[in-house]
């Protein structure tokens, strides 16, 4: 049985953000989840795929994030309350879709959850979604507390369905990471049946009519979050500086008063409901206090809200001073913590200062975090079939001699653009973005431009997204070689299936939709390999950077290691011929360790030979058939 | 040169070989280690290595090289001179049997020779320039002396011929015999002064070196490029340069010969054969190339002249004559002079062109201006 459906009205249990996320959707009798994975938002709906079956909920992992939302939408439409997870950039992949739908509205509850990555910790880039529900005239809850984020869940759904629009929820990566107690609810028995009732279509048009009421609606729920629990004021009644924050910001601002010894000089207002803003509310706050900063994740989203909302009520509220990201007290971009928070609020008072640290235990803590966790840099796993593929490429690329390069996108395969895939993939953007952008390399031919274009990506995203690039590349016959490594996995995210693997979120068996035959169906060259057969690999890429008379696809197919790890698959029982090694003398120079790095290679400076660490290799044998000398030895298994 | 630094690694060799385009792709640096490769007509660094010091750069014909050490280390004091290196003797030969005659570019002695030495077991692999079906000949190894005349043929682009020596060299062979140009025969003389101990067991396995005169090579793309619109598409089935004279390439292909003027195909000369001293390869055991005889180019086809180095190159000729495996005949007069002089003459072309390469009478790029025997060449065209 899993934690998320434990049915024990009043217990407490430890929950992961996302996880509360998840229960909150449970007891609010969700029948439908569709996501794409992304980090930091998969455990959403990777933790409902595993009670759907018990709770009679269907989940699935979508192709992407758009049809994810269309799904939610297609059985919100017909009184089934859905949920759809996904992180801030599937949003942007989702959004065209959802600008509709708020225009359409929705049936039955459907709640929207995106959760932002600061820092891009996981993610190619930055942003701030929040922006997306007041663009969309939406109405966005963001959870300060994990009780919230299963309450919000509910809030959410009751609201979306009393309005008839979807509600937004906006996580971050330290909410849905970060687990805390949740007290449970009840778990809704009882289910109707699916209607679409045909005599009112969702259509977006005509405008003058949907939009208006789209405003109207959105003003209801301005009206409606005055009274949710989750605005709330907590400090002296005229505090000296007020903090209006939001999201992660509650337990940081709480903390940092408490380290500052501020807590009857600062006030705190937590803003659950971002927007719209619930005025009254905000009104309040806002009159307690002259000096107001505030603390919020990325962008100054609230803190441009208020001070809108402040500019059509200055007589009224009279002078204040605003501080945040605007004025450069809190950081414009990135991760809050709790001690640039700390800084930040320090800032902003006199004769406030930031305790100094115990020394003795930062060093503990130092020494302790040095020794339980094994510094490495940052790459691909051992024995991953992307080393060999980027080692082909690098081979490949040299030896053509034009100067061609790698455009790719976001996945493990990311790693191509770091020293374990040999710097070799040179742009990234969006999710399919490596073949979209190649197809505008590959028309450059005609005037003039003589580097070759290769472009990769993973089976998931393959699917996701790089098909209509690809598409485009052959009807418009754009010189490019696509590389789809496709190690049978989304593997960056946790290894979820996707519709090349024959498997669904739920567990159960599935048609598998074949890379392969969807590439030879556009007509283009397709070869398959192994990529860790690095010689064929690097002598079909030359031979296909020669042809330059439009798309040429390369499917390098090897399961992802980590996956055949878990099979219990292992290639190969990999060992060091000592008295063959040349370690670091001429003809060698530590060759495996050194230039091919894969992090199950070692180098023993005391003997002045390689190795291989037994407990990180995973078997592949690709640094057998590199080694000059042969004196690795690889013994299949 | 601010300094002569005779030792460095992999990316002092690039360095040099970038900046000042001497890389004769001669395949030195190629099958030492993993990091460079022969590919196209051109040396492709593929990795990095960051040892200070490596066989690659010392190996290199084109690194800085102590002439006089190496021409004092390996012949015979009595032998040498200043225009054609150490000379034993000179002989005009060409193949005694016919078909391999057949085959060859002129006398086919280079074939006759190296097939002996195989049969004889002086040597028991032979690393010969094998026609890769297109313009660019690659190394080849030949342990049946019947195979040798199939590799016939002068090759006007330089295959990465050490390469397959030191290849071959790391492996099982125990006697290897290279046929070599003279850059070629550089990098193996080099070799054999043993700059590395680890490497003293691979470099004895060579017995034998047959040189090439060479006056240049071509690059493989200028010359393709300049081809192309001559063969129209045929293939072509061999490549000739008759004597000066001539001033033309000859072409066959299967629709006939077609003559192309050498001004034209001048420009594919590789730019490191500007910076060659070497015309009749000085550094091998013995030296071959097309005889200059009275009777003019039809004749001197047939033939080859022989320039005999060492005791090496002796025996094996000494062998060839007991054995019938080549034909004599008496080499015209003034024929060592006539070589002599066309020796010299690039000689003092390339020296000229280093000095005017580097901006300085005092820079060579990768010759020591102070060595004894540049300054004897040097004052040798001063006296004339």
């Amino acid at each position: 049985m899993s934690i998320l459906s434990i049915d024990d009205p009043g217990k407490q249990l430890l929950y992961m953000g996302n996880e509360a996320i998840a229960r909150g959707a449970i007891e609010s009798g969700v029948r439908v989840c569709a996501a794409y994975p992304g980090n930091p938002s998969s455990e959403i709906i990777a933790s409902l795929a595993k009670v759907g079956k018990e709770l009679g909920i269907y989940v699935e992992w979508s192709v992407n994030e758009k049809v994810a939302l269309e799904v939610a939408a297609g059985a919100s439409f017909a009184g089934i309350r859905s949920l759809c997870a996904m992180k801030h950039n599937g949003l942007n992949v989702a959004v065209d879709f959802l600008y509709n739908l708020n225009l359409t509205g929705t049936g039955a509850g459907m709640v929207v959850v995106v959760a932002d990555d600061p820092l891009a910790l996981s993610s190619s880039n930055e942003q701030d979604t929040r922006h997306y529900a007041r663009m969309g005239d939406l109405p966005l809850l963001e959870p300060g507390t994990f009780q919230e984020g299963k309450d919000m869940v509910k809030t959410a759904f009751e609201m979306s369905e009393e309005l008839g629009i979807p509600v937004m929820l906006r996580s971050v990566t330290r909410f849905s990471h970060a687990r805390g107690n949740v007290t449970l609810g009840d778990i809704p028995r009882g289910q109707n049946k699916p209607f679409f009732d045909v005599t009112k279509p969702r259509l977006p048009k005509p405008v003058e009519k949907t939009h208006k009421l789209l405003h109207e609606k959105l003003a209801t729920a301005g009206q409606k979050f005055e009274d949710l629990p989750f605005n709330l004021y907590q400090g002296p009644d005229k505090p000296e500086l007020l903090i209006l924050t939001c999201g992660t910001g509650w337990y940081y601002t709480k903390e940092a008063l408490h380290h500052l010894k501020a807590t009857d000089r600062v006030g705190i207002a937590k803003v659950g409901t971002s927007w719209p803003l619930p005025a009254k509310f905000i009104t309040e706050q806002l009159a307690k206090s002259q000096r107001v900063l505030f603390v919020e994740e990325i962008d100054p989203f609230l803190e441009s809200n208020v001070k809108t909302f402040y500019a059509q009520n200055a007589a009224e509220l009279g002078p204040k001073e605003f501080l945040g990201k605007v004025t450069g007290n809190v950081a414009d971009m990135g991760e809050n913590t709790p001690d640039n928070v700390m800084a930040a609020i320090a800032g902003c008072l006199d004769d406030c200062v930031v305790p100094a640290r115990d020394q003795e235990h930062a060093a503990q803590a130092a020494e302790a975090s040095k020794r339980l966790a094994t510094t490495r840099a940052l790459g691909l796993c051992a024995g991953c079939p992307h080393r060999a593929t980027y080692w082909a490429v690098k081979n490949a690329l040299a030896l053509d001699g034009r100067g061609g390069f790698v455009v790719g996108d976001i996945g493990c395969y990311a790693q191509g653009r770091g020293p374990s895939g040999f710097q070799q993939m040179k742009t990234m953007h969006a999710m399919g973005s490596g073949a979209g952008v190649a197809n505008g390399f590959g028309q450059l031919t005609r005037f003039g431009m003589d580097q070759p274009v290769l472009a990769v990506c993973g089976d998931s995203t393959f699917f996701h997204a790089a098909i209509p690039a690809l598409t485009n590349a052959r009807y418009n016959g754009s010189n490019l070689l696509m590389l789809v490594l496709d190690n049978s996995a989304t593997a960056m995210t946790g290894f979820q299936p996707h519709p090349g693997t024959g498997r669904t979120a739920m567990g159960d068996t599935a048609p598998v939709v074949d890379v392969t035959k969807v590439c030879q169906s556009l007509g283009a060259e397709v070869i398959v390999l192994d990529p860790f057969d690095v010689q064929k690999t690097t002598e079909t890429i030359y031979d296909l950077l020669q042809k330059q008379d439009g798309i040429k696809i390369l499917v390098l197919k090897q399961v992802c290691a980590m996956v055949r790890t878990r099979m219990g698959k292992r290639l190969y029982k990999v060992h060091v011929d000592e008295s063959k090694c040349l370690g670091e003398a001429c003809g060698c120079n530590k060759y495996c360790s050194r230039v091919f790095k894969c992090p199950g290679l070692t180098f023993d400076k005391t003997t002045g030979k390689a190795g291989i660490d037994e407990a990180i290799c995973n078997g592949c044998g690709v640094c057998a058939s590199l080694c000059p000398e042969s004196a690795i030895i690889k013994e299949a298994l | 040169m601010a300094t002569f630094n005779k030792t460095g690694g992999q990316q002092q060799l690039k360095a040099a070989m970038q900046q000042s385009e001497l890389c004769t792709n001669c395949g030195a640096c190629v099958d030492l280690c993993p990091y460079n490769v022969a590919f196209n007509d051109r040396i492709v660094f593929l990795d990095p290595c960051d040892r200070d010091e490596g066989r690659c750069y010392a190996f290199c014909p084109r690194t800085p090289t102590d002439l006089s050490a190496l021409y004092d280390g390996l012949f015979d004091a009595a032998d040498l001179t200043p225009e054609l290196g150490a000379v034993k003797g000179l002989y005009v030969t060409r193949a005694a049997d016919p078909a391999i005659r057949d085959k060859a570019q002129h006398g086919g002695t280079v074939s006759a020779l190296m097939a002996l030495a195989l049969k004889e077991g002086m040597i028991d692999s032979a690393v010969l320039a094998e026609d890769s079906g297109e313009l660019e000949p690659r190394g080849t190894v030949v342990a049946d002396a019947d195979q040798v005349a199939s590799h016939a043929g002068s090759k006007f682009v330089v295959s990465p011929t050490v390469a397959a020596f030191n290849r071959l060299a790391k492996g099982e062979a125990q006697a290897i015999g290279v046929v070599a140009t003279p850059c070629q025969a550089m990098a193996l003389a080099k070799m054999r002064l043993k700059p590395y101990a680890a490497d003293a067991s691979h470099i004895d396995k060579l017995k034998l070196v047959v040189g090439l005169f060479c006056g240049w090579a071509l690059s493989l793309q200028k010359l393709a490029g300049i081809l192309e619109p001559h063969l129209k598409g045929s293939e072509i089935l061999k490549l000739d340069i008759p004597p000066s004279g001539h001033a033309c390439m000859e072409v066959t292909t299967e629709q006939g010969m077609i003559t192309i003027p050498l001004e034209e195909i001048n420009p594919a000369i590789r730019p490191a054969c500007s910076g060659c001293l070497d015309m009749t390869a000085e550094f091998a055991d013995l030296s071959v190339g097309s005889a200059r005889l009275d009777g003019g180019w039809e004749e001197s086809q047939g033939w080859n002249q022989v320039l005999v180095r060492t005791e090496a190159g002796q025996k094996l000729m000494d062998l060839a004559k007991d054995a019938g495996a080549l034909e004599f005949r008496e080499a015209p007069a003034g024929a060592m002079d006539k070589l002599k002089q066309a020796s010299m003459n690039k000689k003092r072309r390339a020296l000229e062109h280093l000095a005017a390469q580097s901006g300085s009478e005092d820079d060579l790029i990768y010759l020591d201006p102070s060595d004894p025997l540049v300054i004897k060449l040097k004052q040798s065209w001063a006296a004339q």
